[in-house]
């Protein structure tokens, strides 16, 4: 491969001339962005206006004081570590559920991964209308079954909106962890099960010493991209609730969404989505440290 | 297990017995379970897809009646007559393609220069590129509001397929960059021994080969613009420009006005062209597959 690289490396031109068009719209569209949230952050931009007089780091101070941005950040914590351990949870037993043989398997697994594909907007339409306090079949359920003796209201009480937002969510995202583990399962030799079986390993043996090693960093890997995709997620919170009962699930992106384009206030905005970011690369940081130590492990 | 009784073969029957039972209960469980899953997991779309036919007085009805009784298209009828569905339809296509087409082209000719030549920077260049696709949505909608509307683009499907690259071009770049690594480079040589230039080779080697990836990508990135909602719901302000989720997006929010009926059946509709696509793609990915098993190495 590497001389092969040499042979084409002769043509400068067409290698720097097929990449410029790449090079330019990521600068323009992730680059410039970036550094302009910076600049922003540090402007005291007035109602409506979209730049102002540079003020420092005044936005991050009172961010950092202010109770939304303290709830908001709560509010995500709750929102990414329920959403992703039951995903993973979920997944992880489905996808280990899907890999035996059974009658139907390709249908089974057609509808299991199927709320990954249904567009967002249309996941929180059936949801919202499942979840609906008077005609939603949810609470017609739970009613009927005597379960609850009144409706529920699912997503207008501050103590119910998050847990209806998280079950939205994993529903709706959590084939994807079942997509990456089975395929990891399916390249498990299975002469290793044999010669277990062999050695009198029981099933829970088999999974405990030969499967989890196995799928351990494909988990952990799809649990840091989850993690990543909730922290950034709004769409579905914002269209489920606004955000709402009050704060009760304002994340950090609809808190950035809401103080930009509800409020007008951009400088201060753009502190909090820095802040986001800031928090986000920390949890990266954890993230990593602990697949490079199940990575040495192995 | 011990057995107390220790004559004849009896012990022996009675173990098999045994594990005969043990294997059934195993197997009506391991059945239950699957049932359970796939129907709690499969309910929604399916309760979407027939409270889509259900009339308007089914739909509010306490308790809900489970099947219609009553099948009615009169919610998909409604949709197109009194709605501006088509046109949200009509944008959505033109946003998701153009966004895919973009991304395909210029993403595609980007991932060829990271695959076939080496030159300083390419390794930053690549991890610059993940990382664009790790940051957060919110955090590149502020600025980006601010250039669209400084240049007039404010409220235009072409600054929303713009956008949308923002995140389909990095994801474009990673997958094409690894299917074009797996094509030997000695095929387009020959080609070029045989009298291609550079680029003839690339469009008719490499290009053909890396088909079904490429369509694989071209069908995440349709699917990514299709559901874009954040950069629609801010850069729109007219009517005649939503976006399919925008539009939808907005009679949620005056449910009192918009039946359930008809967001329901654009719920269906809306669907449609991302299953259709998925079929396709799989269909696309076994022929790829199947075709390079009997071609060989």
């Amino acid at each position: 491969m590497a001389d092969t690289r040499t042979v084409m490396a002769g043509d400068r031109i067409l290698a720097y001339a097929t990449l410029a068009p790449s090079a330019f719209l990521l600068l323009l569209l992730a680059g410039v962005p970036t550094i302009t949230v910076f600049l922003t952050a540090m402007q005291d931009v007035s109602m409506g206006d979209t730049s102002g007089p540079f003020i420092g780091l005044e936005n991050f101070v009172w961010a950092l004081a202010e109770p939304a941005f303290l709830t908001a950040l709560w509010n995500t914590f709750v929102w990414v570590f329920g959403s992703v351990a039951i995903e993973m949870m979920l997944g992880l037993g489905l996808a280990l559920l899907l890999n035996r043989n059974f009658m139907f398997r390709g249908a089974a697994r057609a509808v299991i991964l199927a709320p990954y594909l249904v567009p967002t907007v249309v996941a929180v339409l059936t949801w919202r209308y499942m979840l609906h306090d008077i005609v939603g079949i949810v609470n017609a359920a739970l009613i009927g079954t005597g379960i609850i003796d009144g409706p529920l209201l699912w997503l207008n009480s501050r103590s119910l909106a998050m847990v209806s937002v998280i079950m939205v969510g994993v529903w709706k995202f959590f084939p994807f962890v079942v997509i990456a583990i089975l395929g990891i399962l399916q390249s498990i030799p299975q002469e290793q099960y044999e010669a277990a079986k062999i050695d009198g390993a029981s099933s829970f043996q088999q999974f405990w010493r030969i499967t989890l090693p196995y799928v351990m960093p494909v988990f952990l890997l799809t649990a840091l991209l989850r993690t990543i995709w909730s922290f950034n997620k709004f769409e579905i919170i914002y269209l489920m609730t606004g955000g709402g009962p009050l704060d009760a699930t304002t994340t950090l992106p609809v808190l950035v969404y809401l103080k930009a384009f509800a409020d007008f206030e951009f400088g201060r905005a753009a502190a909090i989505a820095i802040l986001t970011l800031a928090i986000l690369c920390v949890l990266l940081a954890i993230y990593f440290f602990f697949i490079k130590r199940a990575e040495a492990r192995q | 297990m011990t057995t107390l009784v220790n004559t004849g073969d009896m012990p022996l029957r009675r173990n098999r017995e045994m594990a005969d039972v043990h294997y059934l209960t195993s197997r009506i469980l391991f059945y239950l379970l699957v049932i359970t899953a796939v129907s709690v997991i499969g309910f929604p779309l399916f309760w979407m897809l027939i409270c889509s036919f259900k009339p308007g007085g089914e739909l509010y009805a306490t308790p809900p009646t489970f099947l219609p009784n009553v099948w009615t298209l009169q919610n998909y009828r409604d949709l197109f007559i009194q709605t501006n569905f088509l046109t949200y339809f009509r944008n959505s296509l033109i946003v998701a393609f153009g966004a895919t087409f973009l991304s395909l082209i210029v993403g595609g000719l980007g991932a060829y220069s990271l695959s076939r030549f080496q030159f300083f920077g390419i390794a930053a260049f690549s991890n610059a590129t993940l990382v664009c696709y790790m940051l957060p949505e919110v955090l590149i909608v502020l600025p980006l509001y601010i250039y669209v509307v400084k240049l007039g683009l404010a409220d235009t499907l072409i600054a929303l397929i713009i956008a949308n690259t923002a995140f389909t071009l990095p994801l474009a770049l990673w997958f094409m960059r690894s299917y074009f690594n797996a094509i030997p480079v000695s095929l387009e040589e020959s080609a070029m021994i045989d009298g291609c230039t550079r680029l003839q080779a690339m469009m008719r080697v490499t290009v053909p080969l890396a088909l079904p990836g490429i369509v694989s990508v071209g069908v995440f990135s349709f699917n990514h613009a299709w559901n874009e909602f954040l950069f629609a719901l801010v850069f729109t302000s007219s009517e005649s420009n939503k976006t399919l989720p925008l539009g939808l997006a907005t009679w949620i929010g005056q449910d009192n006005i918009y039946s359930w009926g008809m967001l329901l059946a654009s719920a269906v509709l809306i669907t449609i062209p991302v299953i259709l696509f998925y079929l396709l793609v799989q269909r696309k990915l076994v022929v790829g597959l199947a075709e390079g098993g009997t071609k060989g190495e």
